[in-house]
C-alpha cells in the first residue's frame, strides 16, 4: 500500500511538469490554431535560464520564478514576430514542419553553447523528506515533490483565469471563436497572437523552472517534454486548459504506474499508446472543451 | 525545346532514374569513400523522392521515415542471416515488409491531418524503436546488429564501385516506377485531394484510399533504399533510424521542392552530400540544417527546383519569345456541341419521352439537425430531359436536400431514384455509373492540375487499383490514356476552354473555372447534373454565358439537370420547371412564370424580402 | 516506345558489365606507409561531436589535439611533425564513412577510433579488411576484440567483462555479506553491453540479482527503486551515464533505500554527478576508474594537464575535462612512442611490430604528464592497460582512492 502511494506520488510529480508543459502548448493553439512543436525548446530554455540564475549567477531562486517567465515570453514573441508571423497565410502543415525544425534548431543551439552533457540545478526547497507512517509502511513525500506539484496546479489556475477573465485572454478567446469576427470587434490579429505567444512562452519558462531540478538541463530535455505535453494535451482535448492539467497528471501516472508494476522498459511505450488509443477512440479527448455555436 | 522535353511522358519519368545513373559516372572519378557516400547519396535520392510523393502530393506530415527505414534495413538482413534469403531477393521483400508497415500506420494514420498526424506517425515511429531494442533475441537489441556483405548472382560484392553499381540500378528502377505513379493518374489524383478534398469525392477518389496508398508505396520504397544501404552501415543499430533521422529526411522535399518528383531528387541528394562536404564544421551541421529548412519555408517555399527552374525559364524567354504564341485560338462558345467520338457511356437518352422513367424522384425525404427539421417530407420529381429549379430563402433546406441528393450528406429517411434506380445510399461512383454528376457552390476544380486532367478526373475511374493502372498506361502512352485525353478534349471544347487545356486550373478565372466545372460534370456523358449555385459570385455578362452553355448542354446532349440557384431571375431564364422550399418543405411546383406569381410563394419570398430582384 | 524499352536494355546490360568488372578488380592494394612523409605523419580520428555520445567525442578530439601538440611542441617523432585529422561520426554508418573518408581520402597513416562502443563496433570489419593501424581507445565492445586482428590495437578502456567485474568487486568490498545486487541498465547500447557481461559474472558468484531497465536521458526512477527496495536489495549497480545515474542515486533515499551502496560504471564516474546527487547522497557511491586521477584531483600531474587544458581551450565547462580527455591525451603519447620505436622507415609493418613488443609505455617518457594507466603489448594481447582505479567521491568530487 505505502509502495503504491508513493509510486502515485512520484507519477502526481512528474505529471505536474508535463501539464505544466501542455498549458503553454494549449494557450498558444487555442488563440492562434498554431501547433508549437517548438514548445519543448522553450522550456529547455527556461531550464537553462534557471541554471544560469541559480547556480552561475547565485541569485535567489525565486528571482528564477519571476524572471524566467517574462525572458522566455519575449523570446516566444519573438520567434512568432520573426518566423511565424510571414508564414501566417501559408498552409498549415508548413508551419508544423516550421516549428519542428525551430524546436531542434533550440536545442542544437543550446548544445552548441554549452558543451556538456547535462547541466544540474539545485531543488528550490530543500530540507529532508517527510515521513508519513502508514501502518508498519513508511511513505515518503520530499518537499520538491509537494512544491512541483503545489506550483503547477497554481499556475495551472492562474492560466485559466487569466483566460477566462482577464482582457488579454479575453481577446486570445475571441480570436478562437473566430478570426474574422474578432478583428471587426477591433482586436488585432497581430497583437492577439504576440501576447499568445507570450503567454504561451511565459508558461514554458515557468515549467523549465519547476523542471530544472528533477530533469536537469540538456538539449534531449526539449524534445522529451515535448512529446509528452504533447500526449497530455491530446488526453485533454488540446483546446481545454483543465483537460492539459488533468491530461499531465494522468499521463505521469500511467508512465510510472506501467513502469512499476508491468516493466520499466514499458515507460515511454505506455505514453505513446494512450495517445494512439485516445486519437483513435476519442479524437476530441477525455475533457473536450464546450465547442461554440459557431456554424 | 525543353517545355516539350518536359511534356514527353518517357522523359519525365526517366530522367529522375538518369540522375542517379549519373552517380556512376561520378563514382569512376572519386575513391572509395567517395564512391561508399556516393552510394549512400543515391538511396538518399530515392528516400527524399517517396516523401515528396507523401509530403509534397498527398500533403502528409510524416515522422515516420526511420522507422520504414528500420522495417527495411532489419528486415532484409535478418531475412539474410537467419533464413538465408538471396540479397537481391531479401531487398525485395524489404519493400514487402515496409509496405506493410506502411499500410499498419496509414489505415488509421489518414483519419487525421496536420499535428495530430505528425503525432501518429511519431508513435508508430518512436514504437518500432521500442521493439527492436526489446526484441532482443530477433534484433540484437540495442548493440545493434552485424550486416553481411551484399550479394548478387552468387558473388558477394566488396569493392565499393560494384556496391554502387548494384545501388544505382535497383535505386533506378525504383525511381522510374514511382515516377510512373507521381506523373502519372495517381499523382494527379492526390494532388485533386489536396486541392479540393470535397471535388475529389464528388468524382468517386476514394480519399482514404489513396493516402493511404501514397503511405505504403513510400514506406516500401524508403524501405527498398535503407535495405540497400544497411551492408554499408555494417552494423544496424535502432539509434540509425530514430526520430532524428525521421525529422532530418522530411527535410529532403520541404528543401529540394515539394512541387514533383525532382524536389525530392535535388533534395536527397544535396542534403546527403552537405555533411560530407561540411565535415570541417560538421558540429554544426544539425543546426545549419534546421536554418536551411525554416529559411526554405519563409523564403523560397519552392525550394531548390522552384530556384533552378526559374533561372532556366529567364533563359528561355528569350528563345520562347522569338519563337512566338503557340496555340493563340481563344476560347469562345462553340458553336453546337457535338457528341463525343470517345463517348463511353453507351446508353443513350431519349429527352423528354414519356415512357422513359423520371431522372430524379424523391419520396419523403426527411433530414434533422439537432432541433431543427432542416428536409421535411420532400418529395420532388424531376422529369428526363428538363432543367429543373429548387429555390428557396435562406435556411429554406435546399442545401440540405442536394446534399442529400448527391450523396455527401446521406439523408434520415426516405428514397432517393434516379432513372429507376434507388441511388438512396450509393456511393459515388455508383452515381457516376448511372450517369449522375454534380458541380459545386463554391467552385471545387484542382488548381495545381491542367485543366486537361481536371476534367480526366471527371471520368470517374478513381477506384485506387483503377488509379495505378491508369497511371502505367499513361506512361505507356497506352490506348486507355489516349482515349480519356480525347474525352476530355472533347468536353473542353464543348464548354468552350479547349484553348486552355494546358492551364493550371488555379490560374484561370472565375467564370472559366465555373466553366472548367462543367466540363468536368460531363466529360463522363451524364444523363443528370446537379448544379449547386452555379452563378453565384460571378457577374451578369458571365451569367448570361452560361445560362446559354447550360441550356445548350440540356438540348443538344440531352443532359437532365437540377439547378439550386439563389438568383431567381436566372432560374425563371433558365428553368422549364421549378419547385420552391420553405422550411423544409416543398410550397409550390410548376413551370417557372406560374410558380412565382402563386400568393404562397411571393408570401415566402417577397413578403420577406422587400426588395424583389 | 519500343526503341525506348530497346535502350534501356542496353543500358542494364552495359551497367551488368561494369558491375563484374569491378567486382572481378577487387580492391586495390594500399600503400603501407601512406599518411607518412618526410617532415609529416597524418593520423585520423573519428568520434561523435554532437549527439548521446558527444560527451565521448568531444573530449577525445581535444584529448588528442592536445597531445599532438605538445609532441610537436617537443620537436615531433623522429623528425616529422604529428597532423590530425578528426570526423564527425555518431551513428554507425557515419562512422564507416568517416573510416573510409580517413584512410581512402585523407589517406592517414593511423586510425583512431575515439567513438564509443558502437561506432568502433561499426568500424571493426572494416580496419580489419584494410589492415590499417588502429588504435580503438574508447570502445568496449567485444565485436572490435574478437577476432583478434594484428592492426587493431586497444587503449585503457578494457572489455567489459574487466569493467563488470571491477563494479562487482566494488559492491562486495563495501558489503562483502551482501545477499542481493540490484542491476539497474539503460536500455541503449553501451549499458546494455555492460549489462550483458555482469550477468554471467554474478550468476558465477551465486548472488541473488534483480534487473531492472531505463531509457536513455530517464530522470524519474521511482518505479526501479520501488522495485529494488521491495526485493531489499544492498547494492546496486548502475549502467548508464552521469545524468542517470545521479537522478537514480539522488531518489533512492526518497523511495526508501537507504543505506544500499551504489556502484556506478566508467561513464557515470563524473563530477558533474556531484551537484545532482548533492552532498548527502554521496557517501556510498562507489565507482571504478580508468586513470590514476580525476581530473578535480589536485595531484601535481593532473594540475599540470589541467593548466595545459585551460592554456589551450579556455575555461573548461562543468564536466570537462573528463576522462575522455585524459585517455585521449595518453593515448596519443602511447601510440606516438610506438611509432618513434618504428624508427625512421615507418611503415604499417614496422610501427604494429614495434607497438606489438611496447611496454610500460607512458606519457613521460616523450616529455608529457602521468595522467593514465601506464600501457604495455605483445603480440597476442594488444589491450594497453586493464587497471581500473577504485573511484569514491570525496571532498564533492571523485577521488581516486587506494584499494
Amino acid at each position: 500500500m505505502a509502495e503504491f502511494l508513493m509510486v502515485i506520488i512520484g507519477g502526481l510529480k512528474i505529471g505536474a511538469i508535463y501539464a505544466l508543459a501542455a498549458i503553454g502548448l494549449i494557450v498558444i493553439h487555442k488563440a492562434t490554431k498554431t501547433v508549437n512543436f517548438a514548445h519543448g525548446g522553450l522550456v529547455m530554455l527556461g531550464a537553462f535560464a534557471a541554471y544560469l540564475i541559480v547556480v552561475e549567477l547565485n541569485w535567489p531562486y525565486w528571482l528564477a520564478y519571476v524572471l524566467i517567465p517574462i525572458l522566455i515570453g519575449i523570446v516566444a514573441t519573438l520567434l512568432e514576430i520573426t518566423i511565424l508571423r510571414p508564414l501566417r497565410r501559408a498552409d498549415l502543415f508548413i508551419v508544423i514542419v516550421a516549428t519542428i525544425f525551430l524546436g531542434i534548431a533550440l536545442s542544437e543551439t543550446f548544445r552548441l553553447a554549452q558543451n556538456t552533457e547535462m547541466l544540474a540545478v539545485p531543488a528550490a526547497i530543500k530540507g529532508p523528506p517527510m515521513m508519513l507512517e502508514l501502518g508498519e509502511d513508511l511513505i515518503i513525500i520530499t518537499r520538491e515533490q509537494i512544491w512541483v506539484c503545489l506550483g503547477a496546479l497554481t499556475v495551472g489556475v492562474i492560466g485559466l483565469l487569466i483566460f477566462r477573465y482577464a482582457p488579454a485572454g479575453r481577446s486570445m478567446r475571441a480570436m478562437a471563436a473566430n478570426v474574422r469576427g474578432a478583428q471587426l470587434c477591433g482586436y488585432s490579429v497581430n497583437r492577439v497572437y504576440a501576447i499568445a505567444w507570450f503567454v504561451g512562452g511565459a508558461l514554458a519558462g515557468l515549467a523549465g523552472v519547476f523542471a530544472a531540478p528533477s530533469h536537469g538541463v540538456s538539449p534531449e530535455l526539449a524534445i522529451s517534454v515535448i512529446t509528452a505535453a504533447f500526449v497530455a494535451a491530446v488526453i485533454g482535448g488540446f483546446d481545454s486548459l483543465l483537460g492539459a492539467i488533468i491530461g499531465g497528471l494522468l499521463l505521469g501516472l500511467a508512465e510510472t504506474l506501467s513502469a512499476a508494476y508491468v516493466s520499466s522498459a514499458m515507460k515511454s511505450a505506455v505514453s505513446f499508446l494512450l495517445l494512439f488509443v485516445v486519437l483513435l477512440w476519442r479524437p476530441e479527448g477525455l475533457f473536450p472543451e464546450a465547442k461554440g455555436r459557431d456554424v | 525545346m525543353f517545355d516539350r522535353l518536359r511534356r514527353n511522358r518517357a522523359f519525365r519519368n526517366l530522367a529522375p532514374a538518369a540522375t542517379v545513373v549519373l552517380a556512376l559516372l561520378a563514382g569512376l572519378a572519386v575513391d572509395g569513400y567517395g564512391q561508399f557516400v556516393l552510394s549512400l547519396t543515391v538511396s538518399a535520392i530515392v528516400i527524399g523522392a517517396a516523401l515528396t510523393m507523401l509530403v509534397g502530393y498527398a500533403r502528409c506530415i510524416t515522422l515516420a521515415t526511420g522507422a520504414m527505414m528500420a522495417l527495411g534495413a532489419y528486415g532484409s538482413t535478418l531475412l539474410v542471416i537467419k533464413l538465408g534469403v538471396p540479397y537481391l531477393l531479401a531487398v525485395l521483400c524489404a519493400g514487402i515488409i515496409g509496405g506493410i508497415g506502411g499500410f499498419l500506420l496509414a489505415v488509421p494514420g489518414v483519419r487525421f491531418r496536420g499535428h495530430n498526424l505528425a503525432m501518429v506517425t511519431l508513435v508508430f515511429q518512436a514504437v518500432v524503436v521500442i521493439l527492436l531494442r526489446e526484441w532482443r533475441d530477433v534484433t540484437g537489441g540495442a548493440e545493434g546488429l552485424n550486416v553481411p556483405p551484399p550479394t548478387a548472382f552468387g558473388m558477394t560484392l566488396t569493392d565499393d564501385y560494384a556496391v554502387l553499381v548494384l545501388n544505382v540500378v535497383v535505386c533506378a528502377l525504383v525511381l522510374i516506377s514511382l515516377a510512373v505513379l507521381v506523373n502519372g493518374a495517381f499523382g494527379k489524383n492526390l494532388r485533386a485531394v489536396t486541392g479540393n478534398e470535397v471535388g475529389a469525392r464528388a468524382f468517386g477518389i476514394n480519399v482514404e484510399r489513396h493516402l493511404i496508398a501514397a503511405f505504403v508505396a513510400s514506406s516500401a520504397i524508403i524501405a527498398v533504399a535503407a535495405a540497400l544501404n544497411a551492408p554499408r552501415y555494417r552494423i544496424i543499430d535502432p539509434d540509425s533510424y530514430g526520430v532524428i533521422v525521421s525529422i532530418f529526411t522530411l527535410s529532403y522535399p520541404i528543401v529540394g521542392g515539394m512541387q514533383s518528383i525532382w524536389g525530392g531528387v535535388l533534395g536527397g541528394g544535396i542534403l546527403r552530400i552537405l555533411p560530407e562536404l561540411l565535415r570541417p564544421v560538421a558540429d554544426f551541421i544539425e543546426l545549419f540544417f534546421c536554418i536551411l529548412v525554416i529559411a526554405t519555408i519563409m523564403f523560397f517555399p519552392g525550394g531548390i527546383v522552384e530556384l533552378l527552374s526559374r533561372a532556366l525559364r529567364l533563359n528561355r524567354e528569350g528563345a520562347a519569345a522569338a519563337a512566338g504564341p503557340e496555340e493563340t485560338r481563344l476560347a469562345g462558345p462553340a458553336e453546337t456541341v457535338s457528341p463525343s467520338p470517345a463517348a463511353s457511356s453507351g446508353s443513350t437518352v431519349a429527352p423528354g419521352g414519356a415512357s422513359a422513367p423520371a431522372a430524379l424522384i424523391t419520396q419523403r425525404v426527411r433530414k434533422r439537425y439537432g432541433a431543427l427539421q432542416a428536409v421535411d417530407d420532400v418529395s420532388i420529381e424531376v422529369a428526363a430531359g428538363s432543367l429543373h429549379g429548387l429555390m428557396g430563402p435562406n435556411g429554406a433546406g435546399k442545401t440540405t436536400l442536394f446534399n442529400a441528393i448527391s450523396g455527401f450528406t446521406p439523408a434520415d429517411s426516405g428514397r432517393i431514384e434516379c432513372f429507376g434506380e434507388d441511388i438512396t445510399a450509393a456511393p459515388v461512383e455508383a452515381r457516376i455509373a448511372i450517369g449522375v454528376t454534380r458541380s459545386f457552390q463554391h467552385v471545387a476544380v484542382f488548381p495545381k492540375l491542367t485543366c486537361l486532367d481536371n476534367v480526366i478526373i471527371g471520368l470517374g475511374a478513381n477506384g485506387i487499383w483503377d488509379t495505378f493502372a491508369r497511371s502505367f498506361d499513361e506512361s505507356v502512352n497506352g490506348r486507355r490514356s489516349a482515349k480519356e485525353r480525347e474525352a476530355a478534349r472533347w468536353a473542353l471544347a464543348a464548354i468552350g476552354i479547349d484553348g486552355k487545356a494546358e492551364a493550371p486550373a488555379g490560374t484561370l478565372s472565375l467564370g472559366d473555372q465555373r466553366r472548367l466545372e462543367m466540363a468536368r460534370a460531363i466529360v463522363s456523358r451524364p444523363r443528370l447534373i446537379f448544379l449547386d449555385e452555379p452563378v453565384s459570385g460571378v457577374g451578369h455578362q458571365e451569367a448570361e454565358l452560361l445560362k446559354e452553355l447550360l441550356q445548350r448542354i440540356n438540348t443538344d446532349l440531352g443532359v437532365t439537370m437540377l439547378i439550386v440557384e439563389h438568383n431567381i431571375k436566372f432560374l425563371v431564364d433558365v428553368c422549364d420547371t421549378l419547385s420552391v422550399m420553405s422550411s423544409g418543405r416543398i410550397v409550390a411546383e410548376g413551370k417557372p412564370g406560374d410558380v412565382i406569381a402563386r400568393p404562397e410563394v411571393r408570401e415566402v419570398y417577397f413578403g420577406e424580402k422587400k426588395a424583389a430582384p | 516506345m519500343q526503341a525506348f524499352w530497346k535502350a534501356i536494355a542496353r543500358a542494364a546490360t552495359g551497367l551488368a558489365v561494369a558491375a563484374v568488372l569491378a567486382v572481378s578488380a577487387g580492391p586495390a592494394a594500399q600503400a603501407s606507409s601512406q599518411g607518412v612523409t618526410d617532415t609529416e605523419i597524418t593520423i585520423g580520428a573519428l568520434g561523435a561531436l554532437t549527439g548521446a555520445t558527444a560527451f565521448i567525442g568531444g573530449p577525445g578530439r581535444d584529448g588528442i589535439q592536445l597531445a599532438v601538440d605538445k609532441i610537436n611542441e617537443a620537436g615531433g617523432i623522429n623528425g616529422r611533425k604529428l597532423k590530425l585529422i578528426f570526423e564527425h561520426a555518431f551513428t554507425p554508418a557515419e562512422s564507416v564513412a568517416a573510416a573510409k573518408k580517413l584512410v581512402e581520402s585523407d589517406k592517414v597513416f593511423v586510425l583512431i577510433l575515439a567513438s564509443g562502443s558502437t561506432g568502433a563496433a561499426a568500424a571493426a570489419n572494416y580496419v580489419r579488411e584494410t589492415g590499417v593501424a588502429t588504435y580503438n581507445i574508447y570502445g568496449a565492445t567485444p565485436i572490435i576484440r574478437k577476432p583478434f586482428a594484428k592492426n587493431v590495437f586497444h587503449s585503457a578502456i578494457p572489455g567489459a567483462e574487466v569493467s563488470s567485474q571491477a563494479m562487482i568487486d566494488r559492491a562486495f568490498e563495501a558489503r562483502p555479506k551482501a545477499k542481493k545486487i540490484g542491476v539497474l541498465a539503460g536500455t541503449y547500447a553501451f549499458p546494455q553491453a555492460n549489462k550483458k557481461a555482469t550477468i554471467p559474472l554474478l550468476k558465477k558468484k551465486g548472488v541473488e540479482f534483480v534487473v531492472e531497465e531505463f531509457d536513455q536521458g530517464s530522470r524519474d526512477f521511482t518505479s526501479q527503486l520501488l522495485s529494488f527496495a521491495r526485493a531489499r536489495v544492498e547494492a546496486v549497480l548502475i549502467f548508464g551515464s552521469f545524468s542517470e545515474a545521479g537522478f537514480a542515486i539522488k531518489q533512492g533515499p526518497e523511495k526508501g533505500l537507504t543505506g544500499v551502496t551504489w556502484v556506478v560504471d566508467g561513464s557515470a564516474v563524473n563530477d558533474a554527478i556531484v551537484p545532482i546527487l548533492g552532498a548527502e547522497n554521496t557517501k556510498n557511491v562507489w565507482g571504478y576508474y580508468n586513470a590514476p586521477y580525476f581530473p578535480g584531483q589536485s595531484d601535481a600531474p593532473i594540475t599540470a594537464y589541467k593548466k595545459m587544458w585551460t592554456a589551450k581551450y579556455g575555461k573548461a565547462p562543468q564536466g570537462r575535462p573528463n576522462l575522455y580527455d585524459l585517455v585521449g591525451y595518453g593515448s596519443t603519447y602511447v601510440l606516438a612512442e610506438a611509432m618513434k620505436n618504428a624508427g625512421k622507415n615507418l611503415n604499417w609493418d614496422s610501427l604494429i611490430a614495434a607497438w606489438s613488443s611496447l611496454k610500460n609505455s607512458k606519457p613521460s617518457n616523450l616529455g608529457g604528464v602521468e595522467i593514465t594507466f601506464p600501457q604495455s603489448f605483445s603480440k597476442t594481447n594488444h589491450q594497453g592497460s586493464t587497471e581500473l582505479g577504485k573511484a569514491a567521491i570525496k571532498g564533492g568530487i571523485w577521488q581516486v582512492v587506494p584499494k
